[in-house]
């Protein structure tokens, strides 16, 4: 009996034979994420655990058999991060229950299968809030996928990243023990998971982006706010294509409106004038689209603050005629709204990085610091140029469009989402990836810091020879202690052995 | 090596044309919760919700089946047919899909190719066998669609020789189920209350297909609905009204070729009842009684009928709305041939609802689908419910009074 049967069995003697599965119809059913410019991966085992205990088993199984893994949320990563070829497939969606929402203490506790559509949900009428509401592909997402990629989503600009609402998660380390362990104060035996930090190093942090190399994560411990009623969105032109002046006014408005400031997003000249042709100013006038249009959401716990920042707002934006303001979102063009509904917040991709689904997606999104927006515009638009004939055929965009979107986060970044398409067909296949990992690889390069990783992703920071020998080392080493076998989501960093040297796939004598 | 041309391959999934490959694969259709849609979603695939929730139990996991069939990658099974003929075709896949997909399309299509390569559920075979033979799916004499106009006292006109402005198109469920058949008896009495000229086929009515089409089984759907073409035409009927869900949505969509040749129009007894009521200022009396609404998937989704029920509903009860309703509610569990080849996982999700309807408070649960009549009071038995199920007409009826 082959060792994937052997191992089949015992696991199935853990989960029962109704969560398990290595049929056909299956493996195709769970061969792709949204990423179709990966082949189809079709897993040996597909499992659908309930509990830490499960997955500390199936884990034992695993590191018996020498047998890969990876852990899958939504399956709604568009880099390739929760699909694999051979070895198994933990679909963790099973563990979806809010387990407790303490107010008092401002946490909440969750299963990491549970979507971001039903937290978010759950938790509205309570009037509490994660802040962060989670990324573009909310509904299907879940948190145990927004920690291990470090998205952002609705909220973000003022609550962070996923993993800056994380106060903690239980995590079954790859190891051949299946070692179950609590992160942040769950990690002191005697303490509720109220806080990250203070109890030993921040081993959350090491759970946190690390596209489900380190660890499964089961639980995790959440910060909860309580959500200001009072919101208010404004759009607004800017009246050049000075992409300078996106620096200095989200600046401005950092500074002056305050944690008054929600969501503070960019949306490039060429999208607006695609998908809003009859925009009107207030007094119904047609628009001439010189530049990018802001979408800016405010929050607020008092009508009259809100009326403040809307004040403050309305000053910096109109100063030196910078801007024009177009009407509230109720009234302006369809598509343009920010709005508070999860539709606007989760169907971002569906809207914007996948908008012709026939073709395929490969996303590049990216942070750099708001001082270099100009320079990072620029670079965008010359690498475009400067490759044209290698693009995929069916990349929709034109040069520099696609990859211009920008999403403010705290603490002076913006995540500038992006990519490009490209046919969705085998024979495309190797040409859209060759020319995804070459566009990242240039990011990479021009100090970009990215925002999801997944597998295509996180190959490329590697090829691109963005990290230090030393770095190389302690990564490797921190992945042998976890997971000494090297099981755990292997093709993720090009990380497939402690004994591999990553140096081999270094892309050098590139731009 | 045989070159694979999917075309010639999967004639049906063909019909469906190039969509077959424009899912990207989000996962919308998994578990679409949100406080802030009108009306809010609580979730979507019932079928996931009641089995193990393996990705080919939701759309998704469907829609990568057949891109893999269609690409090559992979063959029809039986093992497949029983995953894919779990799913009650409500239709709120397709409500929560961000490209607006049609995937009960789609998933017709994978059950007709599973049928014609001899994988289908073995379950239907004798259902859709007796819908051809018998002319109807519950494999009983059809003379018995005759037996519920023992209940009325005055004389129904008889389509297969009179003439009438509406054929009255009864259903095989309310024709031949005892217990349902006040649903029939109901919908004649208000009809003739209303001095509405109508007609039935009676022992000669043909089932629409339905289960035929939702099964996958085209060779009997297109048996029974060419005979039905026959039968329309030779009446010269004008307008068909069907207090059937199922009925409704085969008659007017999946005939609609038919129709339009015909020049017939199709409503269901509701939206019928609810214009006539409107355009002839028809006086309803309040019965003051607790209701909450079930929207069956066939007039909701899969047609929109959603406020005719409603307007209805308001004015003659008290109408209290379940947490999940119209767009967003959640499948009584018996469609798609599932309550006949499952009949447990029908009866769990109809469970699911008589809970959501108790919640509301109210003592009568009221549709307008036989089919939702059956599962629905099949659940309330099974869990001893105090709730009560009334089929709408019924109460219109009282309301005539």
């Amino acid at each position: 009996m082959s060792k994937v049967k052997e191992a089949y069995k015992e696991i199935e003697n853990v989960l029962g034979s109704d969560f398990i599965s290595d049929k056909d119809f299956m493996k195709a059913a769970y061969s792709r994420n949204v990423d179709p410019a990966f082949p189809d991966r079709w897993a040996d085992i597909i499992v659908r655990p309930e509990t830490a205990e499960e997955v500390s088993d199936i884990v034992k199984i695993a590191n018996k058999y020498k047998i890969p893994m990876v852990p899958r949320g939504g399956g709604a990563d568009l880099v390739g991060g929760a699909a694999t070829q051979g070895g198994i497939l933990l679909d963790l969606t099973r563990m979806n229950k809010i387990l407790e929402v303490n107010k008092d203490d401002y946490y909440i506790v969750v299963e990491c299968g549970i979507t971001w559509g039903d937290l978010v949900s759950q938790l509205h009428p309570t009037g509490y809030t994660t802040g962060c509401i989670g990324p573009g592909s909310g509904y299907a997402a879940t948190i145990g996928g927004g920690l291990s990629n470090s998205t952002a989503g609705g909220g973000s600009t003022k609550y962070g990243l996923v993993p800056d609402i994380c106060l903690g998660v239980e995590v079954v380390l790859p190891n051949p023990q299946g070692t179950i362990i609590k992160t942040g104060a769950a990690a002191n035996k005697y303490a509720k998971p109220f806080c990250r930090y203070g109890v030993s190093p921040d081993f959350t942090g090491l759970f946190m982006g690390d596209v489900g190399t380190m660890g499964i994560k089961t639980k995790a411990y959440l910060r909860l706010w309580r959500d200001p009623p009072f919101k208010a969105s404004r759009n607004y032109l800017l009246n050049n294509g000075d992409y300078n002046n996106v620096f200095k006014l989200a600046h401005e408005v950092r500074n002056n409106i305050g944690d008054g400031l929600r969501d503070f997003m960019v949306l490039p000249q060429i999208i607006v004038q695609m998908t809003a042709g009859q925009l009107r100013t207030a007094e119904g006038k047609r628009i001439r689209i010189k530049g990018p249009l802001f979408q800016i959401t405010l929050e607020a716990t008092d009508q009259r603050i809100l009326d403040i920042h809307l004040e403050n707002l309305e000053k910096i934006m109109s100063k030196d005629k910078m801007t024009t303001l177009l009407p509230n979102p109720a009234g302006s063009a369809e598509g343009l709204e920010w709005n508070y509904n999860l539709k606007g917040n989760f169907h971002f991709f569906q809207a914007s990085i996948s908008p012709s689904p026939s073709n395929i997606s490969m996303v590049t999104c990216h942070k750099v610091p708001i001082s270099n927006m100009g320079q990072v515009y620029k670079k965008v638009i010359d690498f475009d140029i400067k490759n044209k004939d290698e693009f995929p055929d069916g990349n929709a965009w034109p040069p520099g469009t696609f990859a211009t979107m920008q999403y403010l986060l705290p603490n002076g970044n913006f995540v500038v989402l992006g990519g490009f398409t490209g046919d969705n067909t085998d024979e495309a296949r190797e040409k859209n990836m060759n020319m995804w990992h070459k566009k990242t690889r240039y990011q990479v390069r021009y100090g970009a810091v990215h925002y999801w990783l997944g597998e295509s992703i996180s190959q490329s920071i590697v090829e691109a020879d963005a990290y230090t020998p030393e770095y190389r080392q302690f990564f490797k080493d921190m992945k042998k202690t976890v997971d000494p076998n090297f099981l755990l989501s292997p093709n993720k960093f090009h990380m497939h052995s402690y004994e591999d040297d990553i140096t081999k796939y270094l892309v050098k004598d590139e731009e | 090596m045989t070159e694979h041309k999917p075309e010639e391959k999967f004639k049906h999934l063909a019909k469906v044309g190039p969509t077959v490959l424009q899912c990207i694969a989000c996962g919308d259709c998994r578990e679409q919760t949100d406080y802030t849609a009108n009306p809010p979603k609580w979730g979507v695939c019932v079928a996931r919700d009641h089995t193990s929730g393996f990705e080919p139990f939701f759309a998704r996991g469907k829609m990568q089946i057949i891109r893999s069939l269609w690409q090559g990658k992979l063959e029809l099974s039986k093992e497949m047919a029983d995953v894919i003929f779990q799913c009650p075709t409500c239709n709120a896949c397709t409500e929560a899909c961000a490209y607006d997909m049609d995937n009960v399309a789609m998933y017709e299509a994978l059950r007709a190719e599973l049928v014609d390569a001899g994988c289908g559920l073995e379950a239907h075979i004798p259902m859709n066998k007796a819908m051809v033979e018998l002319l109807n799916p519950y494999e009983r004499d059809n003379k018995l669609k005759s037996k519920w106009l023992e209940k009325l006292d005055f004389k129904v006109k008889d389509a297969n020789t009179e003439q009438a402005e509406i054929l009255y198109f009864v259903g095989c469920t309310a024709a031949l189920t005892p217990d349902i058949e006040e649903v029939a008896v109901n919908t004649a009495k208000i009809l003739n209350k209303l001095v509405i000229d109508f007609s039935i086929f009676g022992e000669h009515e043909v089932c629409c297909g339905s289960v035929g089409m939702r099964t996958g089984d085209l060779k009997a759907f297109n048996s029974v609905a060419t005979k039905n073409y026959e039968m329309f035409k030779k009446s010269g009927v004008k307008s068909i009204i069907t207090s059937c869900a199922g009925c409704y949505r085969t008659l007017k969509k999946d005939y609609a070729d038919y129709m339009e040749e015909l020049g017939i129009t199709v409503y269901h007894t509701i939206e019928f009842l609810n214009k006539h009521i409107k355009e002839n200022n028809v006086q309803l009396k309040n019965l003051g009684l607790n209701t909450t609404y079930h929207d069956p998937c066939h007039t909701g989704r899969h047609m929109g009928l959603y406020e005719e029920p409603r307007d209805i509903l308001n004015k003659i009860t008290n109408l209290t709305e379940m947490k999940t309703i119209k767009q967003s509610a959640n499948c009584c569990g018996a469609g798609g041939g599932v309550k006949k080849g499952f009949s447990e996982l029908a009866l769990e999700i109809a469970k699911s609802r008589i809970r959501e309807a108790e919640e509301t408070g109210a003592a009568i649960l009221v549709s307008m689908c036989p089919f939702c009549y059956r599962n629905l009071a099949d659940a309330i038995e099974a869990l001893d419910s105090n709730i009560k199920m009334v089929d709408l007409t019924d109460l219109i009826n009282q309301a005539l009074n």
